[in-house]
């Protein structure tokens, strides 16, 4: 049976560089973090995106804005 | 019947146009990023790409931390040096420039400025002495002389190890409102470079000789905010493929297409190790370079080209006899001592001409990380059997 899906908050960056480095931060800051194929809703970024609980995200994105690499772009999928 | 010997030699003093052998981490590197993480970097999220993301990535990092660049996103990878030299003039030079350049570089340097002269760049040389080192007083002197682009010099060099003086020119560029840019390949690893310090506008390396890298992967760093073109568009992996033009962004701008991955590994590895023990080695192989040019200084007939032996400079040097022509020095101490060392014009006819070398050649010897005393040595012995 598959995992019923849950919400997550997907940030996009400008270059597989940053989303590296963003990784970083994040897992430095203690978030729990995962790397995902870029997915649409974050409109014509592709490569690497990285995904959080919602619960996280202020965390998160304070986290980024610390280690000065805001996200590109921001969006809400549903995933497993 | 023809001679079958093993490549291998007894003796490599060839370190000046490639670090031999690679330190064994650097070989597992780039092992494993052809094995382990085998993916394209930047193409995919599935975990060997992201695997083979983190080796560039973290290779980058190395890298940048090894030469002193703050954001890691202005150090981009190149093929080489050479590429990297095409990339710091071709972006940055246009029709009409003027710029200033030394006349000890190598055609890494020459050559792109050649095709760039017959675009419209006026290219005006400054001298060196007979050293090879150029004065920072003589670049003052050119570039005040008209509106200067560029000034463009070697950190060392290729031929006599002389060690430029790039923050000199720096202040010099910029107190005249020029760029600086550097061809550092013989400099990085054998001196301790610190981009951020020397405040250079671009500086170009190799990868592979005194970093201790793999062959075809060198570095260019451009500061930040200069706006260089870049050589190639195409794929970038990350951002907006949509776009029809390349991304901006540093460091994608600068590497369309799939990186070479296994050179990158290997040379952030080399780039780790130097930070660890980088000057410890540096202290080594100084100390196993003196004991070359001053053995090399009391063979009879020999002239050792370049700075005196108390004066700082990277472990590189030429001598020519007047017993023995420099190919044949070469090939004798290749074939009779399996003795590694390389004679001709180091792809640096500008330097021979200066140093009045450019009819004869010189026999090049490159000392490097594991170059041993017995190595110097071995190479003493032979010239002294050779030429006396």
């Amino acid at each position: 049976m598959s995992p019923e899906p849950r919400r997550f908050v997907i940030y996009g960056f400008a270059s597989v560089h940053d989303a590296m480095a963003a990784e970083d931060a994040l897992k430095a800051g203690e978030v729990a973090v995962t790397a995902i194929p870029s997915p649409r809703a974050l409109g014509e970024l592709c490569g690497i995106a990285l995904r959080v609980a919602p619960q996280d995200a202020e965390t998160a994105e304070a986290a980024l804005m610390r280690a000065e690499l805001p996200p590109r772009a921001t969006a809400e999928i549903d995933d497993v | 019947m023809t001679e079958v010997r093993s490549p291998r030699p007894r003796a490599y003093l060839d370190h000046s146009a490639t670090s031999w052998p690679k330190p064994p981490e650097v070989v597992e590197a780039v092992v494993g990023a052809m094995t382990v993480s085998g993916a394209n970097p930047g193409r995919g999220a599935y975990a060997m790409a992201l695997a083979a993301s983190r080796v560039v990535f973290e290779s980058r990092r190395a890298c940048a931390d090894l030469l002193g660049i703050p954001d890691a996103r202005d150090l981009v990878f190149m093929s080489g040096c050479t590429e990297a030299c095409n990339l710091m003039l071709k972006g940055l030079l246009a029709p009409g420039d003027r710029v200033v350049v030394s006349s000890m570089e190598h055609n890494a340097i020459t050559r792109p400025l050649h095709a760039l002269s017959l675009l419209g760049v006026r290219v005006d040389m400054v001298g060196a002495d007979d050293t090879g080192l150029v004065h920072a007083g003589d670049f003052e002197r050119a570039v005040r002389a008209e509106t200067t682009r560029a000034v463009i010099c070697q950190h060392a060099s290729n031929v006599t190890g002389a060690i430029q003086p790039i923050a000199d020119l720096a202040d010099i560029a910029h107190e005249n409102g020029a760029l600086l840019l550097v061809d550092g390949a013989q400099a990085v690893g054998h001196l301790d470079v610190d981009l951020s310090a020397l405040q250079v506008d671009a500086y170009a390396a190799s990868g592979h000789k005194g970093l201790l890298g793999p062959q075809g992967v060198g570095v260019l760093y451009l500061r930040p905010g200069l706006d260089a073109a870049e050589l190639l568009q195409g794929g970038t992996g990350g951002g907006s493929s949509e776009e029809e033009s390349q991304p901006q962004g540093r460091p994608e701008r600068y590497e369309a297409g799939t990186p070479n991955t296994p050179g990158i590994a290997g040379l952030g590895a080399a780039a780790r190790l130097l930070i660890a023990h980088g000057a410890e080695w540096r202290v080594e192989e100084q100390a196993v370079f003196l004991e070359l040019k001053r053995g090399l200084g009391a063979i009879p007939g020999v002239t050792v080209l370049g700075p005196a032996v108390d004066e700082p400079c990277v472990p590189t040097l030429s001598l020519v006899s007047d017993r023995m022509d420099g190919d044949r020095i070469a090939f004798e101490l290749d074939r009779r001592y399996g003795i590694a060392v390389r004679s001709g014009l180091h792809c640096a006819p500008w330097a021979h001409r200066t140093l009045g070398t450019l009819d004869t050649g010189a026999v090049r010897l490159g000392v490097g990380h594991g170059t041993s005393t017995d190595d110097v040595e071995a190479v003493l012995t032979a010239l002294r059997e050779l030429l006396t």
